[in-house]
Parts: C-alpha cells; sequence; structure tokens
C-alpha cells in the first residue's frame, strides 16, 4: 500500500503539489473577511510601505516641476470660482436657514499622498502615507480636487490601503445629477458602470453622476463621472449605463481623505426597521 | 546550493517596490508590465517545476499581502503560471530558451495566464464577452510584460544561464 503510495506521489508529484497548492489559495480566498486576516493584512503592507514611501518621494521629484506650474493654474482658476462660489455660499445658508435644513457640507479632511499603487485591470489599490494615527478608518471615502477616487479598506498606523472606483469590490450608490435617478455603480472589469437601471428611465450621455445620499458609506455628493452612454441590454428591463470617472487614476498622487464614517445611529435605526417582526 | 531558494524570494522585495512606484509611471492606458512574473519565469526555468509551482505561490501569497488585492487571487494565478513556466526548465534544453526572442514568449504565455486568471476570478459575470476579456485583460498585459522581458533578458549576462 505505502509502496503504491510513493509510486503515484513519484510519478505526479508536480501535479499533487499543484492541486495542493491551488486548493489553498482557494481557501485563502474564503478567508478574506476575516478580522485576523484584515490584521496581518494592515501589519504587514504597514510595514512594507514604509519602504515604498521613501522610493515613491524619490520618483516623484521629477514631476513637482510641472505638477506645480498645473496646481499653479488651477489654483487660479479655483480662486475665480471661489469668488462666485462665496456669493451662493451665503445665499445658499440663508435658503437653508429658511427651510430648516441640515448642513451636509464641512466635514474634515485629512490630506494624503499616494506612496504605491497596485494597478490591474479588476483589483487597482492605492496605498497613502496617512493611517489610524491620523484618524484614517475603514470606508472612509477618498477623493481629490476632480471627484471620487475610493474607499479606504484597511489601516495600519500610518499608512491605509484604498479600493479605487476601478476595484470590483466597489459598489457605491450614485445618481444621475440631473434627474435625480438612483443606481448602483460598479467596476466590471473593463468601465464603470450603473447597473440595473430601468429602461424607462431617463439617462443620457453627458449627463454628471455624482454619489446618492441613499449610500451608506457615502451619504454627501460627491462628484463621480460622466455618463458616456447606455449599454442596451437585448433581454430584460435594465440597461446599464457607461461611467467616464472624473479622475485618472493612474495620476493619482496626493488626495483627501474624508473623515466620514457610517452612522451608527442611522445604522441602528435601518436595522431596527428591517429587524420588526 | 541553498542561495536558489532564497535569493528570489529576497529579490521579490525590491522588484515588487519598483513594480508599485516606478512602474505605473509607464503605464500605457492603465496597462502596466508584470515584473513579477518575469521573475517567475526566470527562476522557474533555472530550476524546475516544482519549485517554479511553490515559489509562484509564495509571490502570490507576499503580492497579495502586501498590496491589498484580493488575498489568494494571485497566488492561484502565480502558482498556475510558475507550473506552466516550469515546463520550459529541461536542462538539456534551457539555454534555448534562454534565448531573448524564446524567454519573451514564455513570460508571454504565463503573463497572459496570470492576467487572465485573475481577471476571471474577479470580473466574470453572464455578461462577459470572454473573448474580449482574454484579449483586454489577458493579451495586452502579456505582451507589454514580455517587452520588458525582452529588454532584460538581451542585457542578461549568457554565461550565467548554465
Amino acid at each position: 500500500m505505502v509502496r503504491f503510495f510513493l509510486r503515484i506521489w513519484e510519478n505526479f508529484k508536480e501535479y499533487i503539489i499543484l492541486v495542493i497548492l491551488l486548493i489553498t489559495s482557494l481557501f485563502t480566498i474564503s478567508f478574506n473577511k476575516s478580522p485576523a486576516v484584515r490584521n496581518v493584512r494592515a501589519t504587514a503592507f504597514g510595514s512594507f510601505a514604509v519602504v515604498t514611501s521613501l522610493v515613491s518621494d524619490l520618483t516623484s521629484i521629477a514631476k513637482i516641476k510641472s505638477e506645480n506650474r498645473r496646481l499653479r493654474e488651477i489654483n487660479a482658476e479655483l480662486m475665480m470660482q471661489v469668488n462666485r462660489l462665496r456669493e451662493f455660499g451665503i445665499q445658499n445658508a440663508e435658503l437653508k436657514n429658511l427651510l430648516v435644513l441640515k448642513d451636509s457640507s464641512g466635514y474634515p479632511l485629512i490630506p494624503a499622498s499616494v506612496v504605491s499603487k497596485s494597478i490591474s485591470a479588476s483589483q487597482s489599490t492605492i496605498t497613502l502615507n496617512a493611517g489610524k494615527n491620523e484618524g484614517v478608518r475603514p470606508g472612509m471615502p477618498v477623493i481629490n480636487d476632480l471627484g471620487l477616487i475610493g474607499i479606504v479598506f484597511n489601516t495600519s498606523d500610518d499608512f491605509s490601503i484604498v479600493r479605487t472606483l476601478k476595484n470590483i469590490d466597489v459598489k457605491i450608490a450614485v445618481k444621475d445629477e440631473r434627474t435625480r435617478i438612483d443606481g448602483i455603480m460598479k467596476w466590471n472589469g473593463d468601465e464603470l458602470v450603473i447597473i440595473n437601471v430601468p429602461k424607462t428611465y431617463d439617462v443620457q450621455p453627458g449627463d454628471r453622476i455624482i454619489t446618492s445620499e441613499i449610500s451608506s458609506i457615502i451619504p454627501v455628493p460627491l462628484p463621480v463621472g460622466i455618463a458616456t452612454g447606455i449599454t442596451k441590454v437585448s433581454t430584460g428591463i435594465f440597461n446599464e449605463v457607461r461611467v467616464r470617472p472624473f479622475v485618472d487614476f493612474n495620476r493619482v498622487e496626493h488626495v483627501f481623505i474624508l473623515k466620514l464614517v457610517e452612522s451608527v445611529e442611522k445604522n441602528n435605526l435601518e436595522l431596527n426597521f428591517y429587524n420588526r417582526k | 546550493m541553498r542561495a536558489k531558494y532564497y535569493i528570489p524570494i529576497l529579490l521579490f522585495f525590491p522588484v515588487l517596490v519598483i513594480q508599485i512606484t516606478v512602474i505605473p509611471l509607464i503605464a500605457i492606458n492603465g496597462i502596466i508590465p508584470d515584473l513579477i512574473i518575469i521573475l517567475l519565469v526566470f527562476y522557474t526555468m533555472r530550476n524546475n517545476q516544482i519549485y517554479g509551482t511553490v515559489l509562484g505561490f509564495i509571490f502570490g501569497f507576499l503580492f497579495d499581502l502586501l498590496t491589498g488585492t484580493l488575498l489568494g487571487s494571485s497566488m492561484l494565478a502565480k502558482t498556475t503560471s510558475g507550473f506552466i513556466a516550469g515546463y520550459f526548465s529541461n536542462e538539456n534544453k534551457r539555454e534555448n530558451y534562454f534565448k531573448s526572442y524564446n524567454f519573451a514568449l514564455i513570460v508571454l504565455l504565463c503573463s497572459v495566464l496570470n492576467s487572465v486568471i485573475i481577471s476571471f476570478f474577479s470580473s466574470v459575470d453572464v455578461n462577459t464577452n470572454l473573448v474580449a476579456m482574454i484579449f483586454q485583460l489577458g493579451l495586452l498585459p502579456g505582451f507589454y510584460t514580455s517587452i520588458i522581458s525582452l529588454i532584460i533578458i538581451i542585457f542578461y549576462p549568457r554565461r550565467s544561464f548554465s
């Protein structure tokens, strides 16, 4: 019997090892959401990000001059916009007071720089040089001057990993700014799409897409992208809306983390509602 | 003798640093070459199939752990790529396989397989066009990786292959 197994091992050891390792890999995938695995990953990438941040600083020196020029131009444009918006802001505050609406702006921002990027077709992530010590927590949205970049996935003391919108695990409630139609946006491996949009809904190419207030992750409106077209699904009652993001994820260098986590009070309220017998 | 076990793992870390800091700067339309696959194919061809399979597993595990991708997906893809690269580790033909264009073709095969497995695992649903997916997510990064491998292998000293 032993000799039989030894002969099988001798003849097929490459395949046996392959199968064992593939099964281990599949097994590991199922443990991704375990808190213990998350802690190990936070420690691992936190230590490694110390090295990558040094290299990233060196590589970014070459780009500082051109970026400085670009930022000066943006600064001039923004200064003019700010003057206009200041007037709108005063009007807005007065009108909100009149309507007794709650102010949704003014969330604190945590500035951070990208220390590394893992670009892949389906699971793009970036590492930022801000972590638990700066107040970053998983679930916080990450933005820049153009719009939403992604969601914080994991944090160590000084670094955090962000899943960008080009990650199939990120699904966000968004809405059409013009028609106020809500939908769920996700990355399908090729492009951003809003899925399950009823065929009767009015969504046109060129419409601005922003995050929706109904989102449990980002309950404030942040710009996401522009609707570029509608994929007409021949069967069923739903279409898909293709979205071009405002942010070029390959060029992102400096970002802000919106210090905003989902409301425990709101969650408890909603859970109570759903749990009611 | 033991150097053959720990040198590729030690080399993995600086290569990964380059992969996630410098390589995004040469991305073409979001497509980047995979230096880890080149390293994996190189060391697998210098050793044997079991070595390549285990090395792919270790590289995949470290890659997933340190970059925040779905833990297990690169493990699966790189284990398979290491296994396939192992078919080209024949001692008698090794010298021939290490000729630049042959090496680039082997890298292309392994890189396409790696990209397709990762994409297949994470982004396939009922509406996915498989041919388009293999072309866009598999072949394009594969070609880019094999071109980079060509550059590396041309400048590599020939006698160290033996």
